[in-house]
């Protein structure tokens, strides 16, 4: 991005209405620059919402830090340098350099970074830290010569990382990647000399650019992939397994074709993080599942579902695994070595990300493999992850156990449902605004929140939540409801209410709304419906409680839901005891 | 206005965007508020990108005015067509 590309993103921005995305720039240089690429960046990726970007004092990062506790923030982007940390570590001190006092300049850079953490530490829970740790060279302070590691230097490096890996244990603190920054602005292209002791601007304009992108992507990171479909045939093996034979398939060291073993060990580990992976593929059946069972497979089988294996159409193989799912084309990728069988798929699901096997170009291979940690890498693997597999084959059962008509109520009946309620608007579980900001279909409004927003929200006189969890005789869905508003008087307004997919047809959403007209004792709800062009599930279900297709805010009496309300054969379990208020009443 | 001040002009409504375009060609670091030392640093950065050059930060303080500024890139214009060889 050039300077004139950031300032006429920014320009444009300034049109924006609406509340604006408040960030903190940290840093102790003058972030003319980097305040300008990173406002831009930002904007990119959070376009409708203007950013809000404000800074500190020059040459006073750490007190510019101590500075935001208690201020309105919804996130802090922290460049830091080593001349933060003592600023007999720049080049505009003109503080001393020599050996005697190399002694103090540690003791003093681990207590600016003691400084540090406990400023952040101080921060409003739900403000998200994105941080760089020091891109530019130390100055020429060591006795030792430039390609010599100094004693003192590996103490410094050694304080800086103790402290990074303490921050990285708070929530909400991530760290730019040295190593990638380093292959996306090289080290001999950071450093304007000229320029930082002219107007205090250390960094080359490429570089400010790149720092500012990376931590822009912390901050407002791309959502990650959620399914992927992978073809066999040199894809997840090197070979046609119909003409060599399942046990001639390769994928090891000793025959050349590592890459496919590579390929299948770090699928088995997205599997592992909550991915869903999946086979799309032209072959004879019987025999691919000869291949699939083998021993020596680094991805688990049973990892891997549904399994396509048939001579149709891929594109029809990917709409089925994609229903199965219930999840949008555009949070998969599928992988295939055919450029043939990718167009074909692509024509089909055109937001689908179709990415070629290169089956003999090693270095294309290593690009994809990255490219794939990439699209689906995320912050942590939650508790849902580990089970989404399994809820997913388990909900594949339900729908095919589940029988039209009068033997459905039966069925319903018979499914030993539990519904856990947790209405503890205190506690802060970050999943709940997590299932908000990932649900799409069963959507109140579409909106989405940052933590921080989503802890203020919680805060606000009158604030109720409740999350939702669910298990059956066919497995448990884990945490896969959340619905939240405020209560004034009799009426209970309902301004976030997302379902997960995976719990369609159990009558969770009446069960929902039962509890609420029970807990809060309120004689009506005021839904804040907003129609996206995804959420046509909740607008049908409003419709079927309160007669009339939504188009906006819709109103429910506890007379109109009892009486369409269908018969709940649910237990109900609740993390907090009745008598408990569930319902914020101090002002944040 | 020939081409340079209206590719210049281009330059300062993207760095100065309060400032209407008809008081651009008279603009001076003095009739400007927003013209501080940061927005002189960021208007070379943008003109750099406009025309693709390299400009002297040692003489940021004498390009303080629109017409100065004009001048200067048409110099630098005159001396690239020169030390290229070719006509202006």
């Amino acid at each position: 991005m050039t300077v004139t590309e950031a300032l006429k993103i920014l320009r444009a921005a300034r049109k924006l209405e609406g509340e604006p995305y408040p960030v903190e720039l940290v840093c102790g240089f003058t972030p003319l620059h980097l305040e300008t690429f990173l406002g831009a960046h930002l904007q990119q990726r959070m376009s409708g919402r203007r950013i809000s970007l404000s800074t500190g004092l020059f040459g006073n990062a750490a007190g510019n830090l101590e500075s935001l506790q208690g201020k309105d923030l919804c996130a802090v982007a922290l460049a830091l340098e080593w001349q933060d940390l003592d600023p007999r570590m720049g080049f505009r001190s003109a503080g001393q350099w020599g050996p005697a006092l190399l002694p103090d300049i540690l003791k003093m850079v681990r207590s600016t970074l003691g400084r540090m953490a406990a400023a952040i530490e101080q921060l409003a829970s739900g403000v998200t830290v994105a941080c760089s740790l020091p891109t530019l060279p130390l100055p020429p302070l060591f006795y030792h010569p430039g390609w010599q590691m100094a004693e003192v230097e590996l103490a410094l490096e050694r304080a800086l990382v103790e402290w990074a890996s303490e921050c990285a244990a708070r929530r909400g603190f991530a760290l730019v990647s040295r190593q990638r920054l380093a292959e996306e602005s090289p080290a001999l292209g950071r450093y304007d000399f000229k320029s930082e002791l002219l107007s205090g601007l250390p960094y080359t304009l490429p570089h400010a650019d790149c720092v500012a992108e990376s931590l822009a992507r912390l901050l407002a990171p791309p959502a990650p992939k959620k399914g992927l479909i992978t073809d066999l045939d040199d894809t997840l093996w090197h070979g046609l397994v119909g003409e060599v034979g399942p046990e001639n398939v390769t994928w090891d060291l000793a025959s050349h074709q590592h890459l496919h073993g590579l390929y299948q060990k770090l699928l088995a580990a997205l599997s592992e993080e909550g991915v869903l992976v999946a086979i799309a593929s032209k072959n004879d059946a019987a025999v691919a599942r000869q291949a699939l069972g083998r021993p020596d497979m680094l991805v688990a089988p049973e990892r891997i579902f549904p399994v396509e294996i048939h001579w149709n159409a891929k594109s029809g193989s990917v709409g089925r695994i994609l229903k199965t799912w219930n999840i949008g084309a555009d949070s998969v990728v599928f992988v295939d070595d055919s450029p043939m069988e990718l167009a074909e798929v692509a024509a089909a699901h055109p937001r689908i990300e179709c990415l070629s096997f290169p089956t003999n170009d090693a270095a294309a291979g290593y690009a994809l493999l990255r490219r794939l940690r990439d699209l689906f890498g995320k912050p942590r693997v939650a508790e849902e992850d580990a089970i989404r597999l399994e809820s997913i084959r388990q909900g594949a059962g339900f729908q095919n156990a589940a029988p039209d008509g009068s033997s459905a109520e039966e069925f319903l009946r018979q499914t030993e449902a539990i519904i856990t309620l947790d209405c503890d608007s205190k506690s802060g579980d970050p999943r709940t605004v997590e299932l908000v900001n990932k649900t799409n279909q069963f959507n109140l409004n579409g909106r989405r929140h940052t933590e921080a927003e989503w802890r203020r929200r919680l805060r606000r006189p009158g604030a109720v939540l409740m999350a939702v969890g669910y298990r059956d005789k066919f497995g448990p869905l884990g945490k896969i409801a959340v619905v939240e508003g405020r209560q004034q008087d009799d009426t209970l307004y309902i301004e976030t209410w997302v379902m997960s997919c995976r719990a369609f047809a159990r009558r969770i959403e009446h069960q929902c709304l039962k509890a609420l007209f029970d807990r809060s004792g309120a004689g009506k709800m005021v839904f804040d419906f907003a129609s996206t062009p995804k959420n046509g599930p909740l607008r049908d279900f409003l419709a079927s409680v309160t007669g009339t297709p939504p188009e906006g805010p819709v109103e429910l009496t506890r007379g109109q839901f009892e009486d369409v309300c269908p018969a709940l054969y649910h237990r109900i379990e609740e993390t907090q005891s009745r008598n408990e208020s569930w319902i914020e009443s101090q002002p944040a | 206005m020939d081409r340079i001040a209206t590719r210049l002009s281009t330059c300062f409504e993207t760095v100065f965007p309060d400032l209407a375009a008809k008081d651009i060609p008279a603009a001076t670091q003095r009739s400007v508020a927003a013209w501080d030392s940061t927005a002189a640093i960021m208007l070379v950065n943008v003109i750099e990108d406009e025309f693709g050059i390299q400009m002297d930060f040692d003489r940021l303080e004498e390009l303080d005015s629109f017409e100065s500024i004009c001048q200067y890139l048409k110099e630098q214009q005159t001396a690239g067509a020169a030390s290229d060889g070719s006509s202006a």
